[in-house]
């Protein structure tokens, strides 16, 4: 589970030494964070109450939740709304102080540390920017460059290859407010990465993008963990994200991890069946019982006949086969799971057993 | 933009409507409604304050007891409070925001509709006002009016004073037609307005450059006239002058809000929206 | 040091953002020293009509008046931010400084540069400047040397109650009616020689809200009336340096609420 990516640059010196390879970049263990809310208490009596007393509701917005991420991973995390993930990557920015629990990135706890936690991390928000409003894009660069100490040479290395990347010289000179969601969401991923963090956390990087914007930022993000080695961390609801970019999904609900691995093992766990479909040169012709374990033939919609099989019994090329073997096949297609029914049969399972 | 032929009693009731809202969002800015009490009420500590320093023992300055002066003081801050230009904001930022599309699209004449909310607002504040009162006495100071056409004077006062406030504010509000940056002209006129109320000074003790000025002005409307009368300083045929005065001046008001109005909305067809 | 670096920085940024917005800047300047110009308005016709207010003639309270709005303004123009640190504690800004490595506090007060507080320091210098010439002051390099340190003082005790409440909104969110009603006693009761005002109200305005250290105590010094305070004149003298400690006290207990700061969530 914990891959190395395989061109890894050398730590700056901002690194504390107490971080040395083989320590996993990110340690969390047992981590809690309790929000204490107070309660009036109802009607008019009880306002009167209030006013000496309160009523305090206690939730557990992250219930202990432990993991480690090594240094090079693209991390997935997922969850509903509410499920305690922002609070999770808040604390993991220093952002939010914990109420229990072990945290540490590169070896500092973020929020006793928070300037020095700064230098190593990268954030972008993806509904908030933190570029200067009414000031042109290069002037959020320089201003960042000087917050950052960044040196002339590495900050002019850097924009260049950034400006190639993300194409943004057509915009860098107009006032961030003139720019359009995705020309102004590429200025934050180069904001956040000018100083060249080790951690870049993104919370919904690709919200509200079209589809092009979208593969841009993907294939940036990509770019950076495999060049660069950075570290990221992704929260996001769009689960083609996801699907492209992560090798390691986390998934959290009600403040628990749910789930710590790799999406082709929690695609094998949870849906387990593949499926085929096919469509039958006579679309009246209705497939037959293929006579083989681990197949179910379903019924035909639109003339297309859907076929599950359980890869573990029966694999694919046989079933194929069987179906070629019998019908006359116009077209023949296989599909491959999508995480988003499994993700929501998993929340919905989890909202069961509670 | 003429009014589409809708029965006169749905318009009535369109306008009651838009002065409840206007009412109702008031209220949901209660505490700004609860700052506006207690800022007026921490003012009319400091002028009773100062004017017991300034009396020092004499018993009338200009006619004017101590105790006449310090009621003066309180009542015009709580009158201040309730016909603040609060609404002002209202116009600016509906032709920014650019919901005024809305208010010229409905059934019923615009002006109307402005003076509704104008009016919703008042009557909603009208009853915390009136709690406010005991309040401010306390604070300040308060002696009962100096006759009974007095009092009745007073109110009539009160009421051609909001009248004269409310189409002021409309109209420089209007302002906004024509330009969005209008922030500071607003805070200029505020200030003008409430200085020339007499709500701070009284016009009795102004110097008399400043108060032939102040009497030529509408601002005292709302504020210093229906007190004067109130007080007894101007009573019988001089107070029936004022008022009428004041009836003069909500006509000649009135018109001008018509025809600023008008060249208003011949900009608005001209710009398209 | 950085710091310096880093301040020029961000305000020159929140400077050009400002000058974006061209149009208004004047209008609201000239609108902030109106709003004042109406408190001294009320004081000029007041004296006009009673020769005095306790004693204070119209160059005495014009000097005050000044030396308050000239405190005002010096911590005004650097530190209006301060003011709006519940909405930027509730649309999460705040959780952007946390992410940086530079002080949250700078960060906060360079957020935005206010044009308008420009003409408070402007008003209150020209009032003060006049009120100069016209009060019975011998303007000895020792006197003037004084003023300025008065006048550095009592922006740093305005500046300090500010800070003080707006650290408070770490914890307690809607800190926002406190703050207004601070600031509206500072604005009506600090222009005044509080020896109009009943004992009580001396006391709290002394030693509850310090408005007394920020123009009137050092204006009594400089007017020679410091035998009519009902504190010792000592004390008086001391205003810049109540200023300076209550400065230092009042960062620390910024300091300490960030660091213990955790996010409201939204």
């Amino acid at each position: 589970m914990h891959k190395r990516s395989g061109d890894i640059k050398d730590p700056t010196p901002t690194i504390t030494s107490r971080y040395s390879y083989g320590m996993a970049l990110i340690r969390v263990e047992d981590l809690v964070k309790e929000f204490r809310r107070s309660e009036r208490f109802p009607g008019f009596l009880g306002g009167i109450r209030s006013l000496f007393t309160r009523q305090y509701t206690v939730t557990q917005a992250v219930d202990g939740i432990s993991f480690e991420v090594d240094q090079g991973e693209l991390v997935g995390y997922l969850g509903p709304n509410g499920a305690g993930k922002s609070t999770t990557i808040k604390m993991l920015t220093g952002i939010l102080v914990a109420t229990s629990g072990i945290c540490e990135v590169g070896g500092i706890t973020p929020w006793r540390d928070r300037e020095r936690n700064a230098k190593q991390i990268g954030v972008v928000f993806g509904q908030r920017s933190q570029l200067w409003w009414d000031l042109p894009l290069r002037d959020s660069f320089l201003l960042i460059k000087r917050l950052y100490d960044v040196s002339d040479a590495d900050f002019r290395a850097t924009m260049k290859t950034f400006t190639d990347l993300l194409e943004l010289e057509e915009f860098i000179d107009t006032p961030v407010r003139q720019l359009s969601l995705g020309q102004r969401m590429r200025g934050d991923l180069a904001a956040a990465m000018l100083y060249r963090p080790h951690i870049l956390y993104l919370d919904e990087p690709t919200i509200g993008l079209d589809v092009v914007a979208k593969e841009r930022i993907r294939v940036f993000i990509e770019e950076l963990n495999r060049a660069e080695g950075t570290t990221v961390i992704l929260t996001t609801h769009d689960l083609d994200d996801v699907e492209r970019l992560c090798r390691r999904i986390m998934m959290i609900d009600h403040g628990k991890l749910l789930w710590d691995g790799d999406p082709e093992s929690l695609k094998r766990r949870y849906a387990p069946h593949r499926e085929l479909v096919v469509r039958l040169v006579d679309p009246h012709e209705k497939v037959a019982e293929l006579g083989l374990a681990g197949v179910s033939v379903g019924d035909a919609a639109e003339g297309a006949t859907t076929i599950a099989f359980d890869p573990q019994q029966v694999a694919a090329a046989d079933v194929i086969a069987a179906v070629l073997a019998r019908h006359r096949v116009s077209d023949i297609s296989i599909v491959e799971p999508e995480l988003e029914p499994i993700i929501r049969q998993i929340y919905a399972d989890r909202a069961v057993a509670l | 933009m003429t009014a589409v032929a809708v029965p006169r009693r749905a318009r009535l009731r369109a306008l009651v409507g838009i002065g409840r809202m206007s009412a109702q969002s008031l209220i949901t800015y209660r505490f700004n409604l609860l700052f506006g009490i207690v800022s007026a009420l921490v003012q009319i500590y400091l002028l009773r304050v100062v004017w017991h320093s300034v009396y020092h023992g004499r018993s009338t300055v200009n006619g004017i007891t101590l105790d006449v002066q310090v009621a003066y003081s309180s009542l015009a801050a709580v009158q201040a409070w309730l016909l603040s230009p609060g609404l002002l904001w209202d116009i600016p930022q509906r032709v920014r925001d650019g919901t005024i599309a809305m208010d010229l699209l409905r059934p019923v004449r615009f002006l109307p509709q402005a003076f509704a909310s104008q009016v919703g607002g008042v009557l909603a504040m009208l009853p915390f006002a009136v709690v406010a009162l005991p309040f401010a006495v306390l604070v300040g100071g308060a002696v009962g009016p100096a006759s009974t056409p007095a009092f009745f004077g007073y109110l009539l006062g009160l009421v051609t004073g909001f009248l004269i406030s409310a189409i002021l504010n409309l109209i420089v509000s209007m302002v906004s037609f024509w330009t969005l940056e209008i922030q500071g002209m607003l805070m200029i006129y505020r200030i003008v307005q409430q200085f020339f109320s007499g709500a701070l000074v009284p016009l009795w003790f102004m110097p008399g450059w400043l108060h032939a000025i102040a009497t030529v002005l509408p601002f005292q409307a709302s504020g210093y006239t229906p007190l004067a009368i109130y007080v007894g300083r101007v009573s019988g045929g001089k107070a029936a002058q004022l008022l009428v005065e004041q009836a003069a001046w909500i006509v000649v008001l009135w018109l001008l809000l018509r025809l600023i109005w008008s060249r208003a909305l011949r900009r608005i067809v001209v710009q398209g929206g | 040091m950085r710091t310096v670096r880093i301040y020029r920085a961000l305000i020159g940024a929140a400077m050009r953002s400002e000058l974006q917005y061209r149009t208004n800047l004047i209008m609201q300047t000239i609108g902030g020293v109106a709003f004042q110009g109406i408190g001294f308005a009320f004081i000029w016709v007041v004296v006009n009509r009673f020769g005095a207010i306790s004693g204070w003639s119209i160059g005495d309270i014009a000097f005050l008046y000044g030396m308050r709005l000239t405190a005002h303004g010096l911590w005004t123009v650097p530190f209006s931010q301060l003011v709006y640190v519940e909405a930027v504690i509730r649309n999460a800004e705040f959780d952007r400084y946390l992410v940086r490595p530079v002080n949250p506090f700078i960060q906060l007060v360079c957020r935005r540069v206010m044009f308008q507080t420009l003409g408070d320091l402007a008003g209150g210098v020209a009032l003060l400047g006049s009120a100069a010439t016209l009060v019975n002051v011998d303007w000895s390099p020792l006197a003037v040397c004084y003023l300025v340190l008065a006048l550095a003082g009592g922006a740093l005790v305005e500046v300090s109650v500010n800070m003080t409440v707006t650290t408070l909104a770490f914890r307690f969110t809607r800190i926002y009616a406190l703050r207004l009603l601070v600031d509206d006693i500072f604005n009506t009761f600090g222009s005044y020689p509080m020896r109009i005002l009943p004992s009580a109200a001396r006391f709290g305005l002394t030693f509850v809200l310090p408005l007394a250290f920020v123009a009137y105590f050092p204006a009594s010094v400089l007017l020679h009336r410091t035998g009519q305070l009902s504190v010792p004149a000592g004390l008086a003298w001391c205003a810049p340096v109540v200023g300076i400690a209550l400065f230092v006290g009042a960062y620390k207990f910024w300091m300490l609420q960030t660091k213990h700061y955790s996010s409201s969530g939204h």
